[in-house]
């Protein structure tokens, strides 16, 4: 039952309605809901049809229904605020943290509905870019299973509770804690950059010494600042600066995603423009297909344990050559490591090195963060020998130094707890029940705390096991501030009343303390107090939503003597492991991260970045090993480590390194929302369909069994037992599954047409070979143009040299243009609806193959065959050479699909919004983007190039009756790009970006012989590989 | 032989049968034509208001602006209901006792808002913008009709995609000076042809309504 | 004709002379108090399946195409191919009456009739499925050109239009033709009906008939005009139905062969399925003596006839795809040979090729068991043509990265079947209350015949 409707909810649930104006069909639906909700009535019958359109369908705009007999209302607010313009978007700064790292937003909002959320473009980790677990954040704060209010546990039995009550139960609490100074008083918590949440905890700490607030990120980097200390005898965090560096070395990492992605992709793009001259040169060492790897111009898969060997081998040679000074201290000695001897390693360390030396000042070395601190520490090493630091790498100072590694955190407090000295344990966010290392028994621990709370977005594993739980408010909902990975300060502000109710972190903490200041922003106000005086600045500074300058300036400490770093037996083993001794890798799972976003629809269905898997996670088996052991594509296995024994789907991934398995973490969730343990629930599809969600009670397998302090990021001693048991994996995309014959010729035959490559030296020599790479008849056209395209003509570009295989630009597509989440069943069904496509193609040996990344989304063709055979004419050309699709005309025949060379049209064989007829989902349809049709079910729908963004700025200009300026049109997949790769404009305007490109040489539309002439041309992909190792 | 045979008066039906299946048809034909159309079902929809509030005697007798009220309708695609302050501007100080205006007064203070219905409604996939159309000299009474006459506002135009095309495809007769959208009585000046004045004007400002289907479905 | 038959034939039946026996033996079949029992069975059987159909309609309307197996990017599968495989079923029915009788054949009489009525029950099974298997199914109605408010017509370039267009005109003039030809026999039904609301029923659709030599003057008119307006239906219709994968450019699809093809295929598969309804109802209805063995084994020669020709189209396919030298088109027909769906394309050639070679030998034309088995064949074999088409073209097309396989659902299935529950009732409501056999032309036939001695 859900409780926006209930007495208590209402009045703050209408507060953050009443803020629409002249917006009636928004105030209908609520009618609609809470009044007579019409979830009974027939799909087809009309009233369903007009519900369909009410749930957001043009929720601003529009009048609603275009039946005369019902009566629509306009509610104008009493009192306009300034500036507020009705049915307008307006843009609030605002920032998000993820495990200690913040970036700049900004968030869009009509009518005080937050409806996108878009990178800030004066947040220097951003650039106006941003990542799909920002965007995705809005979903995670709309999403109806958020807890909804404070609750008591007792012996699991939930009890519904206030915040008075809890206020009441807790003063006993802290009265004792404050008697024994808090001796028996802990705190658990994310890692936050937050320096509320620091004052917070400082304050806490003073009222009660001997009390403990420990932080805890199952995922962490703890090991990158422990090799700081190693190198510098003081935390530092590396600040690369890629776009001076000529040669990349990547170490077991992937640079180009997770916590760094922002702030490094941009760097490296510049470099990888052959037009622009040198190019820089990447060289990947890492044991899964990582995005990075497939940038690689060098990749060479090992596994993980062998990286430290290379780095020591790297430092023992190229310190002999470049002769560092003795401060410095002695290299390792050439490691005795028998893979080293393999003539491929060999050969290509030797040339890594080689390209090392010769590139001195201009080369950087990277480390993964899954890396011991050893390797991160020769890292630091090798690159102030080979001159780096200062040029492509400078370090600042880490600003969480203080603070015990997450590790030795939750080590520590188990050890409190099972000793049974702690009485009163706060939990603040986080999940330890589910995601603490595996043997260290948090959860039995937990048993023995008098009174454990919990606050959380959710009421999940841990919250079950706590007496009580507080809901904690989202980061849209409220005040904070937060710091970037170089200490940029940026602020949070509430983009809406808390939906569900709840408190932000701070506020938690002050209620405890009965702090004099209890409200977020007078909390964030009093910290900053210092960096931001007076009321003008601070209003600036929450309007700006960054304090440029305020980051910690970059400083070039000495590298220390290392001492000699010993390896194991493993670390120095050969390219060949036996099962039983194969290497598990754990790591974050580039969708839900450590399990946290598991509830998150967009997340869930987002294919990933390499094998497009979706809801759920599973074994990568490198080919070669998977045939040693037996192992078939797509079938179920049981690995087991450390005692530890889980069964999970396998797939055979090209590019895995051999002997080495990997897994993702944070599926199989148990405690959570109908999206994450995988319920019929969410996609309220017929009952029927029950046969097809037979194999999944939960999205996923729990790896976090497999975690512990003994492996915590990757390890030996796996062994690898086939079922023999097939399960069905929902892939987006089957290319590396094509077993047959005649498919993988089909698909090697086309793929270099398709996705047109070329090395520098190719390049250079003649630079248009991506438009030679087809010959094809003269294209002659059965009739005279269709347009004349005298005003504008839209194209757009996109770079496969600088795509990095995001998802950026997928998350960002599915917000801003309503595209709903289908659901496991039906992506294995072949249904998914996400209007863009990353297409993967693997090139050569699955052992260790190229791999490059497509974007595939409506080429709007101006010959388009989608057009010519639509019986109802519901997709039409436009003068601008736009292919419209007008989704209430469409009958949905599918004909257009069947015409389209691309596949990129999308059906809705259900109405994939049917969840929102359920009481549970009313706060969902404040999510719609209101300049997009919400589509109803049997209706065709594809990418249009964002044509609400085209029409919105067309309309502003021409009122203000001027031209649009290059760039002033930005589709949303553009807008969210780190690396730039997508350029949209106006090709009739002679100096537009996207003409310059597309006039460029490496431009070339795909299946051009088709004569559909797309508007959407490719640059080739060129790489840059070493002359040796061609 | 005993065989079922039509009777005899069968046979007027033969004659009757050409005049009938020729009527009839048109007749229904014509039935539906005007029935169906907007412009029977749609035309002339007069909701009561909850407030009697009368254009006529604001925009008509005391000659408010329509901008006074409707302020966004340069800026914005919704040419705003105006929130209660606005009423209150005035009626803090005129007719303060009026009963008709108690939920005015009511709405001020309790700051609940006002529930007007609404006249002028298109379906949810059709995205019309105000400013696009005011400021390219697209008069209000064009698409409202005489507003000013009205006590109470019904609904002017059938607002039908094909009502709408046919502006769209030949728009000079309906363009006047920007400056004089909101006059209600703007008349072309004497002696000209309001084809070739219209004309005149769009290529002045260099305007071509486009009849995209994404110009209003996105 | 042999001795033990015309005895049979002559006992039976009343009257005083051939003619009126004739007229007997084929009218009483409607006029016995009860059908023979097999009857009662076969009609329980298609009535069941035909409320599957009715439930899975249902459904689908309740909640959305998605309840079949299509997926992305197979967007088209047993929807069309059903409907395809329908319409071309018939097409026997009139290329029989029309073409056969502007040529003169009097082998035809004997069957046209069954022949017709089948021809209309598949058209209506066919017309089903473009209804149903859109989207939207309660919008059918944009396809057609109606004035509206939108000021929005068809989009008359689409195939899928001429589609709707050439489908109901093949169906309103067949209609038309059957009906115009049972009018004399109607008559004949209301002149012995000894109950008053039968005389009333088939007084009504004899439309007065009394045989007066003017009526038969005008009959004759109207039988022949309607013959040579149907006749280019016959070829017009499947032509454009093969324009909707024709004028696309997807692989596999984008042929000029394919009009030819699909009317041959349509012949093929319709002739077959005439054969497989007539034997059993001969059996039946003792009407062996009408429609006698060289009736069937002419039809069998035809099926001969043009599943050679099909048999030259698939060839032809292959020989284009490797001549043209189009990588795309190449890969698509290796794919459809050896590829995922080889299967389909296998049991296709195996029932359209192979087999109805068998009939070159006259045991196995003339054999009533070989016949059915084959001409069975020969209509599951055409469905796969079908399929083979649609399917296999869809699901490997330009991009690998949209490759998919397809696998139909349980709604699938139910619809198919329950289209042929449709189809099997109306036939089997014909048999018991029209007269299966032209009477009238029959005893034409017979005067002509007997106008030698």
């Amino acid at each position: 039952m859900s409780s926006v409707n209930e007495k208590t909810e209402k009045p703050r649930y209408w507060r953050s309605l009443a803020e629409l104006e002249g917006n009636p069909e928004f105030e209908k639906f609520v009618e609609h809901e809470f009044a007579d909700p019409v979830s009974d009535v027939p799909p087809n019958s009309p009233e369903r049809r007009r519900f369909m359109q009410l749930m957001g369908a043009s929720l601003a705009l529009a009048g609603a229904t275009g039946c005369r007999w019902e009566e629509d209302k306009i509610l104008p607010q009493t009192r306009r605020p300034d500036g507020l313009i009705p049915g307008e978007p307006r843009y609030f700064a605002s920032s998000m943290d993820i495990g200690g790292y913040a970036v700049g937003l900004h968030v869009k909002s009509y009518d005080g509905r937050p409806v996108k959320v878009e990178g800030n473009p004066n947040h220097p980790d951003s650039r106006g870019a941003c990542g799909v677990f920002h965007q995705a954040a809005l979903l995670e704060m709309y999403d109806p299973d958020r807890s909804k209010g404070f609750a008591t546990y007792a012996g699991g039995k939930r009890t519904e509770s206030n915040l008075e009550a809890f206020l009441a139960a807790v003063k006993p609490l802290m009265a004792a804690a404050r008697a024994n100074q808090g001796r028996t008083f802990r705190v658990l918590s994310e890692s936050s950059s937050s320096q509320s949440v620091a004052d917070m905890k400082r304050r806490l700490l003073a009222a009660l010494p001997e009390a403990k607030w420990y932080e805890y990120e199952p995922v962490s980097d703890d090991d990158a600042r422990l090799g700081s200390e190693l190198a510098f005898g003081a935390a530092y965090r590396p600040v690369y600066s890629l776009e001076k560096a000529s040669v990349i070395l990547s170490l077991d990492g992937d640079f180009l995603s997770g916590r760094q992605e922002l702030r490094l992709a941009p760097g490296f793009a510049e470099g990888r423009s052959p037009e622009k001259g040198e190019m820089n040169r990447l060289y990947v060492i890492e044991s899964t297909f990582s995005m990075t790897g497939g940038l690689a111009d060098h990749r060479l898969p090992l596994r993980s344990e062998l990286v430290k060997a290379v780095a020591a081998a790297l430092d023992a040679s190229i310190s002999a050559k470049a002769a560092p000074g003795a401060e410095m201290g002695a290299a390792q000695p050439k490691p005795a490591a028998a893979f080293l001897e393999d003539p491929k390693v060999a050969k290509f360390l030797s040339v890594l090195e080689k390209d090392l030396l010769e590139n001195r000042g201009k080369s950087v070395v990277l480390v993964g963060e899954q890396q011991p601190p050893e390797v991160h520490a020769l890292a630091h090493r090798l690159n102030a020998v080979l001159g780096n630091v200062g040029k492509t790498v400078a370090y600042v100072p880490d600003f969480t130094a203080d603070r015990p590694t997450h590790r030795d955190a939750i080590a520590a407090l188990v050890k409190d707890m099972s000793a049974g000295s702690v009485d009163t344990l706060v939990i603040i966010g986080g999940n330890p029940v589910f995601n603490a290392p595996s043997d260290l028994g948090f959860e039995g621990a937990l048993a023995k705390v008098k009174t454990a709370i919990r606050a959380g977005l959710y009421e999940d594993e841990t919250a079950v096991k706590c007496a009580w739980h507080v809901p904690l408010a989202h980061w849209l909902e409220s005040w904070g501030d937060t710091r970037s990975y170089e200490g940029v300060l940026t602020l949070q502000q509430p983009l809406i009343a808390p939906l569900y109710g709840g408190l932000s972190t701070i506020e938690l903490v002050a209620n405890l303390l009965e702090d004099s200041t209890k409200d977020g922003q007078d909390i964030v106000k009093r910290t900053l107090s210092r960096q931001i005086g007076d009321e003008r600045l601070w209003r600036k500074a929450v309007h700006d939503g960054v304090l440029l300058g305020s980051g910690l300036s970059p400083v070039q400490p000495p590298v220390k003597p290392l001492p000699q770093f010993p390896l194991s037996d493993r670390e120095k083993a050969g390219i060949a492991v036996a099962n039983g001794q194969l290497e598990l890798t754990i790591s974050a799972c580039p969708k839900i991260y450590d399990g946290r976003w598991a509830n998150n629809g967009w997340l869930q269905e987002l294919p990933d970045p390499v094998l497009k898997q979706t809801w759920g996670n599973a074994a990568l088996v490198n080919p070669v090993t998977a045939k040693e052991l037996g192992i078939e594509d797509q079938t179920l296995v049981t690995l087991t480590v450390n005692g530890a024994t889980v069964k999970i789907p396998a797939i055979v991934a090209p590019g895995q390194a051999r002997g080495s398995v990997r897994v993702t973490l944070g599926y199989g969730r148990t405690v959570c929302g109908v999206v994450g343990i995988g319920s019929r629930l969410d996609y309220g599809m017929p009952s029927s369909f029950a046969d097809e969600m037979s194999d999944m009670e939960l999205i996923g397998t729990d790896t976090y069994k497999l975690k512990s302090t003994k492996l915590e990021k990757f390890g030996g001693g796996l062994s690898v037992a086939p079922t023999g048991e097939g399960f069905k994996l929902a892939l987006t995309q089957m290319t590396h599954a094509i077993k047959d014959k005649i498919g993988q010729e089909g698909l090697d035959e086309r793929m270099g047409e398709l996705v047109r490559e070329a090395t520098y030296e190719e390049f250079k020599e003649h630079p248009d070979f991506a438009k030679e790479r087809v010959e094809h008849r003269p294209l002659l056209s059965l009739w005279q143009e269709p347009v004349s395209y005298d005003a504008h003509k839209w194209g757009l570009s996109v770079d496969l040299g600088k795509c990095t295989g995001c998802n950026a630009c997928v998350i960002a597509c599915v917000s801003e243009n309503n595209i709903p989440v289908v659901g496991r069943p039906r992506v294995i069904q072949g249904r998914e609806m996400q209007w863009i496509r990353v297409d993967v193609y693997f090139k050569g040996d699955p052992d260790d193959p190229q791999l490059v990344h497509q974007p595939m989304m409506c080429q709007q063709c101006e010959h388009a065959p989608c057009e010519q055979v639509c019986p109802v004419g519901a997709t039409m050309h436009s003068r601008e050479g736009l292919n419209d699709m007008v989704y209430n005309r469409c009958i949905g025949t599918r004909y257009c699909s069947n015409n389209c060379p691309y596949k990129v049209r999308r059906f809705n064989y259900f109405n994939f919004h049917e969840e929102l007829k359920q009481e549970r989902n009313q706060t969902k349809k404040m999510m719609f983007n209101p300049d997009v049709t919400v589509r109803f079910r049997g209706v065709m729908e594809k990418c249009t190039f964002c044509i609400q963004r085209i029409q919105n700025v067309k309309i502003k200009a021409k009122n203000a009756r001027r031209p649009i300026q290059d760039g002033e049109i930005r589709t949303a997949c553009q807008q969210t790009c780190s690396t730039g790769a997508i350029v949209f404009g106006d090709l009739n305007d002679p100096n537009s970006q996207v003409r310059r490109l597309q006039n460029g040489k490496r431009s070339y539309a795909m299946l051009e012989e088709l004569n559909v002439r797309p508007r959407l041309q490719y640059l080739a992909r060129v790489r840059n590989p070493h002359p040796e190792l061609v | 032989m005993n065989r079922f045979v039509f009777p005899r008066w069968a046979n007027k039906t033969v004659q009757l049968a050409g005049p009938v299946l020729t009527v009839v048809p048109v007749y229904l034909i014509c039935l539906i034509w005007y029935g169906a159309s907007p412009k029977t079902t749609d035309v002339g929809y007069q909701p009561h208001q909850p407030v009697p509030y009368s254009h006529a005697l604001h925009a008509g007798e005391l000659g408010i602006d329509c901008r006074y009220c409707h302020n966004t309708v340069e800026k914005a695609a919704m040419a705003a209901i105006p929130p209660t302050e606005t009423c209150m501007n005035c009626h803090a100080r005129v007719r303060t006792k009026s009963a008709k205006l108690e939920p005015i007064r009511a709405s001020f203070k309790t700051g609940e808002s006002m529930q007007w219905k609404k006249v002028h409604d298109l379906p949810d996939y059709v995205y019309f913008n105000h400013s696009a159309h005011v400021t390219r000299g697209v008069g209000c009474v064009t698409c409202h009709g005489r507003i000013d006459q009205m006590p109470e506002v019904f609904q002017f135009a059938p607002l039908s995609m094909g009502w709408c095309l046919d502006c769209h495809r030949n728009p000079y007769k309906n363009l006047r000076p920007p400056e004089e959208v909101t006059n209600m009585t703007w008349k072309h000046p004497e002696g000209v042809d309001p084809e070739a004045y219209g004309k005149e004007l769009a290529a002045k400002r260099n305007l071509h309504p486009p009849t995209d289907c994404s110009t209003c479905h996105r | 004709m042999a001795a033990a038959d015309y005895d049979s034939w002559y006992k039976a039946p009343k009257g005083d002379n051939d003619l009126a026996r004739l007229t007997d033996t084929v009218l009483r079949v409607s006029e016995a108090p009860t059908p023979p029992v097999g009857w009662y069975v076969a009609f329980a059987l298609a009535v069941s399946m035909l409320a599957m159909l009715g439930i899975s309609i249902g459904w689908l309307f309740w909640t959305g195409i998605g309840v079949w197996g299509n997926m992305h990017p197979v967007v088209w599968a047993w929807d069309i191919t059903n409907f395809v495989f329908w319409v071309g079923i018939g097409h026997a029915g009139t290329l029989i009456s029309a073409i056969l009788f502007l040529l003169r054949q009097p082998w035809r009489t004997a069957i046209n009739r069954a022949a017709e009525a089948m021809t209309i029950f598949a058209v209506m099974c066919a017309l089903i499925f473009p209804g149903i298997h859109i989207g939207r199914p309660w919008l059918p109605y944009w396809m057609l050109p109606i004035p509206n408010q939108m000021n929005m017509w068809p989009q008359f370039r689409s195939p899928l239009d001429w589609d709707v267009f050439a489908v109901s005109t093949y169906f309103t003039v067949s209609l038309l033709f059957w009906y115009v030809g049972l009018i004399p026999d109607i008559a004949s039904l209301r002149d012995r009906a000894t109950t008053t609301v039968r005389r009333f029923v088939y007084g009504i659709f004899a439309m007065g008939w009394r045989g007066s030599s003017r009526q038969w003057h005008r009959y004759e008119r109207a039988y022949l005009i309607l013959a040579a307006l149907s006749t280019p239906l016959v070829l017009s219709v499947h032509s454009v139905v093969s324009f909707d994968f024709a004028t696309s450019q997807l692989p596999g699809w984008h042929t000029t062969i394919f009009p030819p093809y699909f009317v041959a295929g349509a012949i093929f598969s319709g002739f077959a399925m005439v054969v497989t309804l007539l034997v059993p109802a001969r059996q039946f209805f003792g009407l062996k003596n009408i429609i006698e063995m060289h009736h069937l084994e002419a039809m069998n020669k035809v099926i001969l006839a043009t599943g050679t020709m099909v048999g030259y189209a698939y060839a032809m396919e292959f020989f284009i795809a490797w001549y043209s030298g189009d990588q795309y088109e190449g890969f698509l027909f290796q794919n459809r040979a050896f590829g995922p769906y080889a299967w389909a394309y296998w049991a296709m050639i195996s029932c359209n090729v192979i087999f109805p070679q068998l009939y070159w030998f006259k045991g196995i034309r003339t054999s009533l068991w070989a016949m059915m088995i084959i001409n069975v064949l020969v209509n599951v074999g055409m469905w796969f043509e079908r399929f083979v088409i649609i399917v296999t073209s869809l699901h490997r097309d330009f991009v690998p990265a949209s490759w998919g396989y397809y696998t139909p659902t349980k709604w699938d299935f139910l619809t198919f079947t329950g289209s042929f529950g449709l189809f099997f009732t109306l036939f089997l409501l014909f048999c018991r209350y029209l007269p299966m056999v032209a009477v009238a032309e029959v005893k034409a036939q017979h005067a002509h015949s007997h106008a030698g001695h």
